[in-house]
């Protein structure tokens, strides 16, 4: 049969069970025996070519991208594992049908058990290690969902919870392995991989790769320090015990490193960690199994310690201990599957698997007793058994397995481990079904029917079969052997008999029984004496460890996510100065092409003015007028350091940009507490400091770096110099940008502006509509105000003014085009003339002398500088392109007259509209109920004689 | 000339125009109550556009100059946008009505954003990419606010205003530096100075400003820190859109400007996007493993999920673009499942977001406990789920280009990573019944998101519905 369809068919038949569930128990089982009947019966019909030595491969592309190909192989190895998984699935399928209870979900059972047996064929007959991670994985899914098969019981959740927590993140971690060797490779095919074990271990990423490879390998096959999960998942129904826990699942770590056995081993990393594993797992195991009382931990436990023997023996790395494990794969699977279905049995029938209340069942239950015996004395290494065979072979190979340079180290912990070993093997016979008959049983327990019983039997039968006449075996276990070893080493010549001479793994096994049958005649003291030795408990300290591994996360996370704005800035800060650090230090740095400027005392003096109003802002900030007024001296200091470096243009912008938003901050600071609280911690501070000043350093070394280099050999500035008035008519080269060159962007700008300004108006009104209007009409002010807000002085000073400042934002407008100046400063100029007389003479006052409201002037700047640009389609050109003529009326010079003036009139209104109504819109926050304003300009006006004068002045 | 310019941007200026039209139409007319239809408007549009942008195949066309570029990479990340905020606008509509937050800016916002976004991947010029970076952050500094009566959304909008200025402000700082020192703001310019092992400081400086700019944009660790707060803080449909839509805009221009613009210098960047990369896996691996939210906990998830995106770029190849591509497309679809389950978690009509309420959900609804396994085991990468192919992809172009400490940090990252997510599945199946378990939750939209993104992860594994080609071809038009 096609190994597709031997694959597919379990997947398939999942769906069956599920459906069936109205069916009957009967049919749901049924179907699924059929199923995985079919498929046995499949893998079957490809044995003869696998005897032959050949390798059957079938391969689809799935994602050939990404090296992912649905390619399958069966040679000996997947075969044996294969047959393992399959017949004793089979056998597995027929127990369940009797032990699950009426009130179990059937459907969902089996339909869980055949996707696990699906995935579990899967990975044996994978040939792409890609294929083969989505299989495990697969095993991961629905091992979890059938731990967790029985959901009421807390035990149950627990266990489900660190299998899948474990064997998941295991897996997670092999992709990084498997990528790795894939790559090391070239191709994701087993078969190719297996040919590449020089490149593979000459790599240096070998180590890596091995490392999260084991990781997956030892997670998914309980070994130390992963030990501990799977005794835990013995919450599981026993049927889901028997298979996955003793025969199949646990096994798939086994398989993989037998698997990559060829290229991975050998190697001094390899023996040292998976013999070291696999024998602390083996020596561990054996000692607790044999203190449980729970019949399913004990042979959890056992588990764990053959699953280490057979982990110790692959990693000797020698071709002899290879085909022990071979062998006691097949030995462990028999007796152990044998072993977990006959304490099912007996939890099914006395309803307890407490041993200590158990003893004395061989009367009452012969046909178990005599299964189970012989089960367990093949699992404690007794002669004509099968477990004693492999046994044997792990003795002789341990004998000649040196770790650590200690020629003894491994022989003596393999006869202690085996010591243990026969210790509960003999144990789970003589408490249980020893001993007198007892009257306090749960329930009285009898044999059960055959549906139950002779699924284990026909288990046993194999294990005397082999145990009797090894030369059965022989073939096939060096078959699936030489598979293993690939072309890596030749199949050891050893055969296969219980009788081999006094050899020293002879009295080593003895020594294990001898002394397996004393430990349990002083059962009773080394229990006390193993109740109270200290001992740690594996499943306290994951718990701990996770526990206090969240902890640590959100003593981490908590910490520096707290919310801080500072916190995320200072990090943010520190990360930008670390990362320019390393630009600066990896980038190639040119000469200096400019020499330094000589010094001079205005330069200096400016300077010192500039950085003492900084520092003094960083001390004084708390008082906010105060910062108000550093500002300033900063704002201004920076304008008259345009003028010193030759950009007067920009002088005056800043300077007037600076003037208007001082203004309105002052407004601001209205709303605001006189000073700011102390919030921030001595700590916090140092912490800022430190960022800022290392800042500060950076942000100097670069602009000293820059400043004494050309930026690019070609500066725009040339450009510009050389057109401004060739193709703008005008000598002032940034206003020609602003109006000319770049007029599109400015007229974009002054829509934004003139938007912003009539958003700012909008929440406003939003805002004075609402219910803050009256808690800002009421609030108090933190300190006594001045009685006199309108002096006379102040008013009659403006009020001269304001012809000569709009005369020169006039004159600033006109010049604009050759000269520093330009719409935009003098609409910033006009503006200021305007405010002055809301500060001077009141809202009020200046409100009513209004004429045309401020977003009409928006609305016709935009309007003038979109009619100037649609001018020019008139003439044939595109959209806003400039002319200029020069015209002359008498008695005046010649002089120019350009369309980038009108453009520059939208300019102009746009920036006085949009200044006023934002300036006008905060004002009007400002108001308060106790101090409405008259619409009279001054407070004190001798020459009025109004009551509220009067009042006033005689206050 | 102009009118073939404006041919190649018409997606974008189509939904510009929608989007202004109907913000208009709206304010006039009815307002809030023509919210939900605009929403079904909206993403109509989407959902169109994103069909006609797929649709059209053909050589890069370039439109103003070589500021704006139309190549199979744009296309491809302009779909992607398109339909997973079309799929988030639609999940939220009922959501935020049933919560009388429905406001008819929202879709339009979502809109104006989109268009910021298709900008973004576009961009062919410093100041193209700037334009729509500052489009999409405007309107998303918006939505993140959008409960105006909650203290937390309006910190959240506030918070991811204030640093994204700071972000923008170092960008701008670092475009500034690349234009003086390479002496044109066009990429195609930019690359010609450029190239590795002769790049001047000022070049470098600013293009680790500008990295620092666009990574906090991805929020990739250390500019991760308000992803947490926004995330926690924003209407869950609005969490919903930023780990989706914006990722990938973000994700893509990063890919633009390290390759288009700094191409010939791939080992300056390399080690400063490899570095925020190992940085973002583990810190968002780590950081979820405490947390109790499910939404702060999706915020630590889309942070370890940038990383691995960023290792596909780190790498700096075909392949590595091409993972970056697959990844978020894939990345994208299961949060749009997760974050239609996330919506429907409710009690007594409030949204719920605490972990510890999903105990035993799988008992309630076996259905939707299931679709959620599928989805956190493939976030986690677990194969066979699609979510796997997407990591595999990345770690292997991070192989391949010499970074293989960056691809095991990576694993390692996603061992640890996957314990939250995992520990979600448990509570769903084994945690405990316990008082303030979810109710309700039954919209048949969120529930058909739900369902549908988990069956893509599942029946995705056949072939990724042919994504890996197309994302290859997009990857070629950038890396050359």
């Amino acid at each position: 049969m096609s190994l597709f369809l031997v694959v597919a068919l379990p997947f398939l038949g999942a769906l069956l069970p599920g459906l069936m569930n109205q069916a009957g128990r009967a049919a749901c089982a049924g179907i699924t025996f059929v199923v995985s009947l079919a498929a046995f019966i499949g893998l079957l019909t490809n044995l003869p070519a696998v005897l032959a030595g050949e390798t059957i491969k079938a391969s689809i592309d799935w994602i050939p991208l990404l090296g992912l190909n649905f390619s399958l192989m069966l040679d000996g190895l997947g075969f044996f594992f294969a047959f393992l998984i399959l017949g004793i699935g089979l056998l597995i399928i027929a127990y369940a049908r009797h032990y699950l209870s009426r009130n179990d979900n059937m459907g969902a059972f089996f339909t869980y058990l055949l996707l696990f047996q699906g995935a579990m064929v899967g990975i044996v007959m994978s040939d792409n290690i890609l294929l083969l991670l989505v299989f495990w994985e697969l095993t991961s899914l629905s091992s979890f969902l059938l731990i967790g098969f029985w959901k009421h019981l807390p035990e149950g959740r627990q266990g489900a919870r660190m299998a899948l927590t474990v064997t998941g993140m295991g897996g997670l971690a092999m992709i990084g392995g498997m990528l790795i060797l894939g790559e090391i490779a070239g191709s994701y095919n087993l078969s190719d991989i297996l040919q590449s074990r020089e490149a593979i271990q000459a790599s240096p990423l070998y180590l890596p790769a091995l490392l999260l490879i084991l990781l997956g390998c030892f997670t998914k096959s309980a070994q130390f320090p992963f030990h501990f999960w799977l005794p835990h998942a013995m919450a599981a129904p026993t049927p889901v015990s028997a298979y996955l826990h003793s025969a199949t699942m646990v096994k798939a770590g086994i398989f993989l490193m037998a698997r990559l056995w060829p290229v991975l081993s050998g190697t001094p990393e390899w023996f040292a960690i998976v013999t070291t594993a696999g024998l602390i797992t083996m020596v561990l195991g054996a000692v607790i199994a044999l203190f449980k009382h729970d019949l399913k931990a004990l042979l959890a436990f056992s588990t764990v310690s053959h699953l280490g023997l057979i982990t110790m023996l692959l990693g000797t790395g020698t071709a002899f201990g290879a085909m022990a494990a071979v062998f006691h794969i097949l030995n462990h699977a028999t007796f152990k599957a044998a072993l977990f279905m006959s304490a099912g049995i007996i939890d099914h029938e006395a309803h307890t698997r407490d041993i200590r209340r158990l003893g004395g069942l061989r009367h009452l239950m012969p046909i178990t007793f005599i299964f189970a015996t012989l089960a367990a004395l093949s699992m404690a290494g007794i002669p004509f058994l099968n477990g004693f065979l492999s046994k044997e072979m792990m003795l002789e190979e341990a004998n000649h397995t040196v770790l650590f340079g200690s020629p003894w180290l491994v022989p003596a912990l393999a006869v202690f481990g085996s010591l243990f070993s026969a210790a509960y093997s003999f144990r789970y016979v003589g408490h249980v079904f020893l001993g007198p008959k007892r009257d306090d049983y749960p329930t009285t327990p009898h044999d059960p029917g055959p549906g139950l019983w002779l699924p284990p039997v026909i288990l046993v039968v194999l294990v005397v079969a082999i145990g009797v006449a090894p030369f059965l075996a022989e073939p096939f276990v060096k078959m699936v052997t030489a598979s293993l070893l690939g072309e890596a080493a030749e199949v050891p010549k050893a055969y296969f008999k219980i009788w081999h001479g006094l050899v020293p793994a002879l009295y080593m096994s003895i020594a294990a029984v001898v002394g397996g049958l004393i430990l349990l005649a002083v059962y009773r003291p080394a229990l006390r004496l193993w109740d109270a030795a200290p001992r740690p408990e594996a499943k306290v300290i994951f718990e701990a460890l996770i526990e206090n591994v969240v902890k640590l996360a959100q003593g981490l996370i908590l910490r520096s996510h707290n919310g801080a704005f500072s916190r995320y800035a200072a990090l943010a800060m520190s990360f930008i100065i670390l990362a320019g650090y390393y630009a600066w230090t990896t980038g190639t740095v040119g000469d200096a092409t400019r020499t330094l400027q000589p010094v001079t005392a205005i330069a200096v003096a400016g300077w010192a003015t500039l950085v003492a109003a900084t520092i003094g802002l960083v001390f004084l900030h708390r008082n906010r007028l105060l910062a108000l007024v550093f500002m300033g001296v900063i704002g201004l200091m920076v304008s008259v350091g345009f003028i010193f470096l030759s950009a007067p243009d920009l002088a005056m912008t800043q300077i007037t940009v600076e003037v208007v938003t001082i203004v309105l901050l002052l407004l601001a600071l209205n709303f605001l507490p006189k000073s700011s609280p102390i919030e921030s911690s001595a700590l916090r501070r140092s912490r800022d400091t430190v960022v800022a000043v290392a800042g500060g350093l950076a942000a100097m070394g670069l602009t000293y770096h820059f400043l004494m280099r050309d930026a690019v050999d070609q500066s725009i500035s040339a450009f510009h110099l050389a057109n401004s008035y060739k193709g703008g008519g005008g000598t002032n080269v940034v206003n020609v940008i602003l109006v000319d060159f770049r007029g599109f962007d400015t007229y974009g700008e002054i829509i934004v502006l003139g938007i912003a300004a009539l958003l700012i108006f909008a929440l406003t009104e939003a805002l004075l509509g609402g219910p803050v209007r009256a808690r800002l009409l009421n609030r108090e002010p933190d300190m006594p105000q001045a009685g006199d807000a309108h002096p006379g002085m102040m008013v009659v000073l403006t009020r001269v003014m304001m012809p000569v400042v709009l005369m020169v934002g006039f004159y600033v407008f006109l010049r604009g085009h050759n000269e520093p100046g330009g719409g935009f400063i003098a609409g910033l100029i006009v503006s200021i003339a305007v405010v002055m007389q809301y500060m001077a003479s009141g809202f009020n006052w200046a409100a009513a002398r209004l004429r045309y409201p401020y977003h009409g002037i928006i609305g016709a700047g935009v309007l003038i500088a979109g009619l100037t640009g649609i001018g020019s389609w008139f003439v044939g050109k595109p959209f806003l392109t400039s002319d200029f003529t020069y015209v002359r009326i008498p008695p005046f010079e010649k002089f120019e007259l350009a369309t980038a003036a009108l453009f520059d009139l939208g300019v102009f209104l746009a920036v006085v509209g949009a200044v006023m109504l934002s300036l006008e819109s905060y004002s009007r926050l400002a108001r308060r109920s106790e101090r409405p304003d008259t619409e009279h300009p001054i407070d004190i006006d001798p020459s009025r004689d109004d009551p509220e004068n009067i009042m006033k002045a005689g206050g | 000339m102009i009118s073939a310019d404006l041919n190649i941007i018409l997606p974008e200026i189509l939904l510009a125009v929608f989007a202004m039209l109907a913000l208009l139409g709206a304010v006039y007319t009815g307002k809030d109550k023509h919210a939900t239809v605009l929403v079904w408007a909206t993403s109509a549009i989407f959902v169109a556009l994103a069909f006609w942008i797929g649709s059209t195949g053909g050589a890069a066309q370039v439109a103003f100059n070589g500021m704006f570029i139309d190549d199979g990479f744009a296309r491809f990340a302009k779909v992607t946008i398109l339909l997973s905020a079309a799929a988030v606008l639609v999940m939220s509509a009922g959501y935020m009505e049933r919560r009388g937050i429905l406001r008819f800016e929202y879709p339009l916002l979502i809109a104006l954003a989109a268009v910021g976004m298709m900008m973004m991947v576009s961009a062919g010029d410093l100041m193209a990419l700037y334009m729509g970076l500052e489009l999409q952050s405007l309107s998303l500094y918006v939505v993140a606010s959008l409960r105006r009566d909650s203290a937390k959304s309006t910190e959240a909008g506030l918070k991811y205003f204030v640093l994204g200025a700071l972000s923008s402000g170092l960008l701008l700082y670092g475009a500034s530096l690349v234009y003086g020192y390479s002496g044109t703001t066009l990429f195609s310019g930019i690359i010609e100075t450029a190239s590795h092992g002769d790049m001047s400081v000022g070049l470098l400086i600013g293009l680790v400003l500008v990295i620092s700019g666009l990574a906090f944009k991805v929020s990739a660790v250390p500019f991760h820190m308000w992803t947490p707060d926004v995330y926690e803080g924003s209407p869950t449909p609005v969490t919903a859109f930023f780990a989706t839509a914006p990722k990938v805009a973000a994700m893509a221009l990063f890919a633009r400007v390290m390759h288009d613009a700094f191409g010939g210098a791939v080992g300056d960047w390399q080690q400063v996007v490899a570095l925020i990369s190992v940085l973002s896996m583990f810190l968002g691996a780590i950081a979820a493993i405490g947390q109790r939210d499910i939404k702060r906990l999706m915020a630590y998830s889309s942070i370890a999920h940038m990383g691995y995106a960023l290792m596909g770029l780190a790498a700096g190849t075909v392949l590595g673009v091409q993972a970056m591509l697959i990844y978020m497309a894939i990345y994208v679809t299961m949060n749009v499942g997760t974050f239609a389950f996330i919506m429907s978690m409710e009690r007594d009509g409030q949204p719920v977001t605490d972990i510890d309420s999903l105990g035993l959900y799988s008992k309630r609804e076996p259905g939707k406990a299931m679709a959620m396994l599928v989805l956190l085991f493939s976030l986690a990468g677990v194969p066979p789920l699609v979510g796997f192919f997407g990591k595999f992809y990345v770690l292997r172009a991070a192989y391949e280009a010499g970074l293989a400490w960056l691809a095991v940090a990576g694993v390692i990252a996603s061992v640890i990573g996957a314990y939250y997510y995992l520990r979600i599945v448990f509570f769903m199946y084994f945690g405990e019944d316990r008082e303030g378990a979810l109710d309700g939750g039954k919209s048949p939209v969120l529930w058909g998101f739900l369902m549908a993104s988990a069956v893509i992860m599942v029946v995705g594994i056949v072939n990724l519905f042919g994504i890996e080609g197309v994302a290859q071809a997009a990857a070629m038009t950038l890396v050359n």
